[in-house]
């Protein structure tokens, strides 16, 4: 059996078309996250947007989001994610899916 | 007068469907979609049923954007080195009227909708639909969108708006969102020339394979999943959120660990990524489902959490599509009856609890948490694959050992009660059965 | 009078499989949406009427239709196929035009075209070009002249007072398109839009080359042995003999450099 390398995250990702609107459609709470011990987004993000800082905190970034909704499910940090729908014809476009 | 009679919100397989059956009532249909086409949003495992629209688009099949005829369907269970495997084959299946078919999302929700248009509704994209109107009665009246001069009104708003429906949850049908109903899907898209898919698969022409995996998602419960398109093959995973936060496995490492399967392996190898994917489905069937009805509004499809997850069955399409379906033509009555309060549009639940929409999912009640079980998914697929194992090994000179034995020893070394044993056995049958 | 916007129908990412863009992933670039968000601009304040023009098969509506939901008032489409030659295109565009009071083109198109297309326009229509303004600051009064910035090669900047007809492209960054409202999208899908089959060849161009400069006569190392030769060539130490100095008017020092380039073989 041949194992060949699995592809890097960075070019799985770039298999997808992400047509990026300039407003940021999900923000994360800095302040909510740096309590946060479980960090359930970090772990179950499939785009992987979300990045523990050195100081404790969390980077979010919305532009390759696949808008499926995991992370506010699983954050059990009131207030921490807010989530909404990018504008209108913006965002994740698949193609054979 | 109201902007339109009926207001779709989502052009997936549930709103497309409302829209046809609306639309041939004669009824002024908008159908609303976030995304630039219908089926750029969506996404999913692979296999579509689509004999429910024989009533709404006769012939389906002949314009039908699809991939590959299912004619082989596999069930597998994998332990870390083994694999059960039942496989039937029908090739029936690949003739009218056909049974279930692989299918591109980008291209059969978009060819659907195509179909409400072609019955008279106005489809408009890029436009995501924000919140309800609602007249000083609070009946829903329209909708809210994202655009400038961005209100719509009708009689009827049918949400068809997916997994998230964020309509359902703001007209307050939904209790509250809690994690442990819904699972993720994410999925590799693999390229493969046809000639070879054809080969290791064991079909040729346009004719399919679907497979349901139990096991091999790295302790996360779950399932996997691989269907045969025409040069692709789709292959992805099916985790519960609950447990994937907890067991601290990544999603793209649990598809790459089933690739790596000594099962999985020979039949993916070599598919180069060319696309990657990720949505959430509703996974606990009726134990999440929401209020269907209020005054004005009705809900269908996945915002309904009308999608059978159950283990070897993950059907959400065809389920959309006859809810859509029933929702369109109750919206229709409803407004001609000049009534379209919560009571009026009741006939709608009545239409889904006559059918299969409802009959389906009553009958499986318990078997998407049963086999999302702890022990269903981490002690089942070593005991099912061991017994086996044991059954077909010829250790010559050593006589055969009896079944009922090797059933007992095995059931221990996976550590499960006979108890245990007999009440699943037990909640199986009575749902399968 | 009117203010035309053409507009290119282009694949916006992912595999191009046939020069026919699939629709579902296909629209107009950044560059061409702001060159119509600028025409949309100017013709509020005026009474100008937009006309956007694209040059494509029946797919390419689609981005005629956006164009109208954004507020352009009549569409077109050329009839041709998107392979067609710049000049034909141009041709083509501008025979629809009829005397249009300036031209707005996007810069580039998403499918690496030559960008050829708004220089034609210009010269078909004997008027003025302003290619790849990085900025504008449009006038109170739409018809008065206004300020542009025009990015040049190098990185550098130019600084231009726009008046009269003239054909202008801009970068996508300068401004961004403007959302339909709702009942704009709604009303979009069942206007009309004229279709105009293409005729005609090619624009006569000048035949250009290629630049070549002449071969350049370089003599044979001199030495005795390798070494010597070898360092003949590559010896740094010692000047082979271009530079000189000399002081003259501007128009004697051009003349001066023309000759002595001829003389080094760098001109014909
Ligand atoms: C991994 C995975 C595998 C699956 N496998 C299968 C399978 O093999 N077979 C099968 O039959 N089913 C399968 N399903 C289930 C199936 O995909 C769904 O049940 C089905 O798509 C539901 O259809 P729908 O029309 O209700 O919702 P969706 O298909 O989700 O459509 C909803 C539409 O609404 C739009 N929308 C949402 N919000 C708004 C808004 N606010 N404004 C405007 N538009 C909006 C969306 O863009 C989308 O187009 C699978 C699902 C997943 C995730
Ligand atoms: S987003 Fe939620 S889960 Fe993630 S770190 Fe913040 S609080 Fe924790
Ligand atoms: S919606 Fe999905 S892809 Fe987007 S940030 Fe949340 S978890 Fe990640």
């Amino acid at each position: 059996m041949t194992i060949w390398p699995d592809i890097s995250f960075q070019d799985r990702i770039d298999t997808s078309e992400f047509r990026i609107h300039e407003r940021a459609h999900i923000t994360v709470n800095d302040d909510s996250c740096r309590g946060c011990t479980t960090r359930e987004c970090v772990v179950a993000c499939p785009a992987n947007l979300f990045v523990p800082t050195s100081d404790g905190g969390i980077l979010f970034n919305y532009e390759n989001c696949y808008e499926c909704g995991t992370c506010y499910l699983v954050c059990n940090k009131e207030g921490a994610i807010t989530w909404t729908y990018p504008e209108g014809g913006f965002g994740i476009v698949f193609h054979r899916t | 007068m109201t902007d339109a009679d009926i207001i779709v919100v989502g052009a997936g397989p549930a709103g497309s469907c409302a829209a046809i059956a609306a639309a041939r009532s004669g009824k002024r249909v908008v159908l609303i979609e976030r995304g630039p086409f219908p089926g750029s949003k969506n996404m999913y495992g692979g296999v579509i049923y689509p004999r429910i629209l024989d009533e709404l688009i006769p012939h389906w099949f002949e314009t039908a954007p699809i991939q590959r005829w299912v004619v082989r369907r596999s069930t597998m269970v994998l332990s870390d080195t083994g694999a059960l495997n039942i496989d039937y084959r029908s090739n029936a299946w690949g003739q009218a009227p056909y049974n279930g078919a692989t299918a591109y999302r980008p291209d059969f929700d978009n060819w659907l909708a195509q179909q409400a248009v072609a019955a008279g509704a106005d489809l408009i994209c890029s436009t995501t639909v924000t919140g309800l109107l609602r007249d000083d009665q609070g009946r829903v009246c329209g909708v809210s969108t994202d655009r400038p001069d961005g209100d719509l009104t009708a009689s009827v708003v049918i949400a068809c708006d997916g997994v998230n429906s964020f309509l359902a949850k703001q007209a307050g049908l939904y209790p509250t969102a809690d994690a442990d109903n819904y699972t993720l899907g994410v999925k590799e898209t693999l390229s493969l020339s046809k000639h070879i898919i054809d080969e290791r698969f064991g079909v040729r022409d346009n004719q399919g394979v679907d497979i349901e995996i139990l096991g091999g998602t790295s302790g996360v419960n779950g399932g996997g999943f691989i269907y045969t398109n025409l040069d692709t093959i789709a292959v992805g995973v099916v985790l519960k959120l609950s447990k994937l936060s907890a067991q601290k496995k990544r999603p793209e490492d649990i598809i790459a660990e089933l690739k790596r399967h000594p099962a999985i392996a020979p039949l993916v190898e070599g598919g180069q990524v060319v696309e990657y994917s990720a949505h959430l489905i509703p996974e606990a069937g009726l134990e999440m489902m929401p209020k269907m009805v209020a005054d004005g509004l009705l809900i269908a499809g996945d915002a309904a959490a009308l999608c059978l997850a159950a283990g070897i069955w993950l059907e959400g399409v065809n389920f959309a599509m006859a809810s859509g379906m029933y929702a369109g033509q109750s919206a229709s009555a409803a407004i001609n009856a000049n009534n379209v309060s919560a009571n009026s549009l009741k006939s709608y639940t009545d239409r889904l609890n006559k059918t299969f929409v409802l009959q389906d999912h009553k009958k499986l009640r318990k078997i998407p948490h049963l086999v999302l079980s702890d022990r269903i998914q981490h002690k089942y697929p070593a005991f099912v694959t061991g017994v086996v194992e044991r059954m077909f090994r010829v250790d010559n000179p050593t006589p055969k050992p009896g079944v009922r034995r090797i059933v007992s020893q095995e059931r221990k070394k996976a550590g499960i009660k006979l108890s245990e044993l007999v009440r699943d056995a037990l909640t199986g049958l009575k749902g399968f059965g | 009078m009117t203010i035309a916007v053409c507009i290119k129908w282009v694949n916006y990412s992912g595999p191009v499989e046939s020069d026919t863009p699939d629709e579902r992933f296909a629209g107009f670039s950044f560059a061409d949406q702001a060159a119509l968000e600028w025409a949309l601009r100017i013709a509020e304040n005026s009474s100008d009427e937009v006309l956007v023009l694209t040059a494509g098969p029946v797919g390419a509506e689609a981005v005629l239709r956006d164009a109208l939901s954004r507020g352009a008032h009549r569409a077109v489409r050329i009839d041709i196929d998107l392979t067609s030659d710049s000049s034909v295109i141009a041709r083509n565009l501008v025979g629809a035009m009829s005397q249009p009071r300036m031209v707005w083109c996007g810069d580039y198109s998403n499918d690496r075209g030559s960008g050829s297309v708004p220089s034609f326009i210009a010269a078909d229509l004997n008027i003025d070009q302003a290619l790849g303004l990085v900025a504008l600051e449009l006038p109170e009064n739409a018809n008065a002249s206004f300020a542009a910035v025009r990015r040049l090669d190098g990185g550098r900047r130019e600084q231009l007072l726009i008046s009269g007809s003239a054909v202008l492209s801009v970068e996508g960054s300068t401004v961004r398109l403007r959302r339909a409202s709702l009942k704009n999208t709604m009303s979009a899908s069942k206007q009309e839009i004229q279709v105009i089959t293409a005729t005609g060849g090619r624009m006569d161009t000048p035949a250009l080359r290629p630049y070549r400069p002449r071969p350049r006569v370089t003599l044979a190392p001199i030495g005795l042995t390798a070494l010597e030769r070898v360092k003949h060539i590559t010896d740094t130490s010692s000047s082979k003999g271009h530079g000189e100095t000399v002081h003259a008017e501007p128009s004697a020092a051009a003349t001066l450099i023309l000759e002595s380039l001829r003389k080094w073989g760098y001109l014909p």
